[in-house]
């Protein structure tokens, strides 16, 4: 599917949008002081004058493909990834790391059936007892 | 300049013995495994180690600490070129032109230039350091907010030539990132917003979020690749490559001496160091170079400027421990803990009664650059072997351990979620053809640059263009930035139209 504005640079500007009209407002109630709005007013103002002048160029261009497939795949990784991140601290380090480089690894291409799961075993137990002995702070772990 | 009796005595401290040498190869070691590995620090790595040093002298302890140092930063750059994750804020631009060569198939040339950047860099930077520590050290206490500002300012310019599409498109990812970096409390004490997270009360953790927004959201687009290098011929770890980078390197000896002078000028900036620095000597090797349209698709330049630059502000991080007793960083405060260990103050007093031992350290340091170029050379052939590896097994590993160097750089939860969504916004971003870079210089100089802001404002009593014209080392400054962006511009097109009209 083509179309002149995709989906992904709305989304982008409209976080670029959401987040920094948010820390403007937030900056702007806690304090009008120039010492707070020092950095924060003439970025806001930059922001202001940028954003119209991306969204008019982008309107302007010749229509282009949409969102494909990859991407979606794209978005699947990364969402297991946000799950993962947020995993962590919750079911375990060793836990989370061993699930989630297993379906990385499916989700990537790699195939087999026992390769994958056996390669997710090694790298966490490499992880958990190199890496994470290294850590100055403590390491939730559910096996280890 | 150099005390030549306490020059002599520092060669006897250092070759008396073995001793002192014992464990720099061993700390050079432990250095590139941790600046090799996301999220362990340098820093890190030294306040590990402190406790070792305990036994030791005090010269054996500062040569084991400085190169662990040493090999840290040039092991941030390996992963920057190999995996597009600098190591710590120092080697981003590192990344730029060192990965897009690896996935050309040139890792083996870019390490090698990496390798001798970093090693001349460091080499210069310490010369510079036994050669000019006295004035340097009357330098740095000079230095104000005003100055600070001016050199962040600087460091700013660079998002303005990072666009890969479009000038409008890098501006809002350099602005954005400024905006996102005056989240949480401000330096004045005033709670802007910490969207209810405290977490965020500090603000947004920079090294998590430039893992999340460089490596990330990179690995996401690699997901369907079969190999980090297409060709298969150009998969292979060559030690003769690897030299011919390290030969190419001193075929830009311009880039290599600005990127080295820069790096010790502003590294012995304390609180801007390294992470200014790399970012400065980019944008003027960009800003000079006759094919400025190949930087960030793999120019060899860009990698030796980053690198030189950012090996060199190591000597010029150390001026300000050895001659103020100011640490300019997290790696120079384990020093100056380890100093404290062995009942030693740092300061005026320290070089004028100990000069002996000063000179001695940084002599020490200077072995240790060329021991890392050897060390250095050894160990890339086993840190090259990552492009040999399937992307379908390397992504989702890189991936875990992103999420876990987040962890271990802010020990709760808030680091890897912080790389998770700057891998969303960096995957954005690239599908759109917005440079990450600028967002992450713009969220790294964001916070530094409101702090020196402020205490302009406040020292100037609000009136800081006048303050400028009382600071004649930031006007000279402030002069020489124009002259460079804005002048040197003009001269070129100038010249250009002149040929073009002799021409016709």
């Amino acid at each position: 599917m083509t179309t002149r504005f995709p989906a992904t640079h709305a989304a982008l500007l409209g976080v670029v949008l959401a987040i920094s009209g948010f820390i403007l407002w937030s900056a702007v109630s806690a304090s009008t002081s120039l010492n707070n709005l020092v950095v924060v007013a003439p970025v806001a103002a930059v922001l202001g004058v940028l954003l119209p002048v991306i969204l008019a160029s982008a309107l302007r261009k010749p229509a282009r493909e949409d969102v494909g497939s990859g991407a979606w795949g794209d978005l699947l990784l990364l969402a297991g990834f946000s799950a993962f991140c947020l995993a962590l601290t919750h079911v375990g380090f060793d836990v989370a790391t061993f699930v989630f480089v297993w379906a990385g690894v499916v989700m990537s291409g790699g195939r087999g059936l026992w390769q994958p799961p056996l390669y997710a075993a090694v790298f966490t137990v490499v992880l958990v007892k190199g890496f994470g002995s290294l850590f100055p702070y403590p390491m939730l772990t559910l096996v280890f | 300049m150099i005390d030549h009796f306490a020059l002599s005595q520092a060669f006897g401290l250092l070759f008396a013995s073995f001793e002192p040498w014992l464990w720099v190869v061993p700390g050079l070691l432990i250095g590139l495994i941790f600046g090799s590995i996301p999220g362990l620090q340098i820093s890190m790595a030294m306040a590990v180690f402190l406790p070792v040093t305990f036994g030791m002298d005090f010269l054996q302890a500062m040569l084991f600490l400085t190169s662990i140092f040493t090999g840290g930063a040039y092991g941030g750059g390996v992963t920057a070129i190999l995996m597009n994750i600098p190591g710590s804020s120092s080697s981003i631009a590192t990344a730029f032109d060192g990965y897009p060569m690896a996935r050309q198939g040139k890792h083996n040339e870019a390490l090698g230039l990496g390798l001798a950047a970093s090693v001349v860099g460091a080499f210069v930077g310490y010369v510079l350091l036994l050669l000019l520590i006295n004035p340097l050290a009357a330098l740095v206490l000079k230095v104000g907010p005003m100055e600070m500002v001016v050199v962040v300012l600087w460091g700013l310019t660079l998002i303005a030539t990072l666009n890969d599409s479009s000038l409008s498109k890098g501006l809002l990812a350099g602005f954005f990132g400024l905006m996102l970096s005056q989240i949480g409390m401000s330096t004045t004490g005033v709670m802007r917003t910490s969207v209810g997270n405290p977490h965020l009360l500090d603000g947004i953790s920079v090294v998590p979020a430039m893992i999340g927004i460089f490596a990330a959201s990179e690995l996401l687009r690699l997901r369907g690749s079969a190999y980090l290098v297409q060709d298969e011929a150009q998969r292979d770890i060559a030690f003769s490559r690897i030299l011919r980078g390290v030969g190419e390197t001193f075929r830009y000896p311009g880039v290599l001496v600005r990127g080295s002078l820069i790096g010790a000028v502003i590294g012995a900036i304390p609180g801007v160091g390294s992470s200014v620095a790399n970012l400065v000597s980019y944008g003027e090797a960009r800003r000079t170079s006759r094919t400025p349209e190949i930087f960030g698709k793999g120019a060899p330049e860009g990698v030796i400027a980053a690198e030189s630059a950012n090996s060199s502000s190591e000597g010029g991080s150390m001026t300000a421990l050895l001659a103020l007793g100011i640490p300019g960083g997290a790696a120079t405060a384990v020093l100056l803990a380890a100093f404290s260990f062995h009942n030693i103050v740092g300061g005026p007093s320290f070089i004028r009664n100990q000069t002996e031992v000063v000179y001695s350290i940084i002599l020490g340091n200077l072995g240790q650059v060329l021991l890392l170029a050897v060390i250095g050379l050894l160990m890339l052939r086993v840190l090259g072997m990552v492009v040999r590896v399937p992307l379908a097994y390397l992504v989702p590993s890189v991936l875990a351990m992103c999420a876990w160097g987040g962890y271990g750089i802010t020990g709760t939860v808030a680091g890897p979620l912080t790389v998770a969504a700057f891998a969303a916004l960096g995957w954005l971003m690239r599908r759109n053809d917005y440079p990450v870079a600028a967002t992450v210089i713009g969220l790294l100089l964001g916070r530094m640059m409101e702090g020196e802001l402020v205490r302009t404002l406040q020292i100037s009593n609000g009136q800081p263009f006048n303050y400028l014209f009382e600071r004649p080392m930031a006007l000279a400054l402030f002069v020489f930035m124009l002259m460079v962006l804005v002048g040197a511009p003009l001269l070129k097109a100038l010249r250009r139209r002149k040929l073009q009209q002799a021409g016709r």
